[in-house]
């Protein structure tokens, strides 16, 4: 039944500097994670979306979160019922030439 | 003590948005400490609320999964989520498009403050 939301999971998971991805339902509940993320983050990366969307109601277009920490990012979708959560990583070799 | 944890519960009911009442309760629902919302919820007051709980706890336990911590019960119109942290139970109960995963991450947050209130009920 689910194997649909796991290939996408599988898709996002596959790309470059993602260390994690989690998908929640409009309960804040994990519909599924692929990678190293926390299921607990579900609710949490919810909350921040639906916060961020009280920024401007009136835009219909779902806002883009990226939080920034260190070398690495987190950056939380929500589209409709479902929410996404992304973890990705820099790799130590790019943040090196980056600060170069 | 206890004004620390209530203060610590008031802002988790700011934050987490829907979220109507906090409830810390003993085993057999008497009731410890309790924070809300302007909204009243009467029904978490309802003495058997508490009770039905331990004994769903106990039942859902029996199921071979291990030990139940968590029931979340969803109404028309609210939420409400217990958790096992015996001797204490605590109850969320929240509108019914509250965002369930959230309140489920404050377990590990809460658990901190418990222990005081909890030392105290096991002296009792």
């Amino acid at each position: 039944m689910e194997q649909q939301l796991e290939k996408v999971l599988s898709e996002i998971a596959a790309r470059q500097e993602t260390v994690g991805a989690l998908l929640a339902n409009r309960q804040g509940l994990c519909l599924g994670t692929k990678g190293d993320i926390d299921p607990n983050v579900s609710g949490i990366g919810m909350a921040i979306s639906e916060q961020v969307a009280k920024l401007e109601p009136n835009n219909t277009v779902p806002a883009t979160i990226c939080l920034y920490s260190g070398n690495k990012r987190c950056v939380i979708q929500k589209d409709g019922e479902i929410t996404g959560v992304i973890f990705k990583q820099q790799a130590a070799a790019s943040v090196t030439a980056a600060s170069n | 003590m206890s004004d620390d944890i209530k203060k610590y519960l008031d802002g988790l009911l700011q934050k987490v948005s829907g979220l109507y009442v906090i409830q810390i309760t003993d085993r057999d629902g008497v009731p410890l400490l309790r924070v809300s919302q302007e909204k009243n919820v009467d029904f978490a007051l309802m003495p058997s609320f508490i009770p039905t709980f331990t004994t769903a706890c106990d039942q859902a336990s029996k199921l071979g999964l291990g030990r139940n911590k968590t029931i979340i019960s969803m109404y028309s119109n609210y939420q409400v989520v217990q958790m096992n942290k015996l001797p204490l139970i605590l109850t969320f109960v929240g509108a019914e498009n509250c965002n369930t995963g959230h309140i489920l991450a404050l377990e590990h947050q809460v658990d901190g403050y418990l222990e005081d209130i909890k030392l105290a009920v096991t002296e009792a």
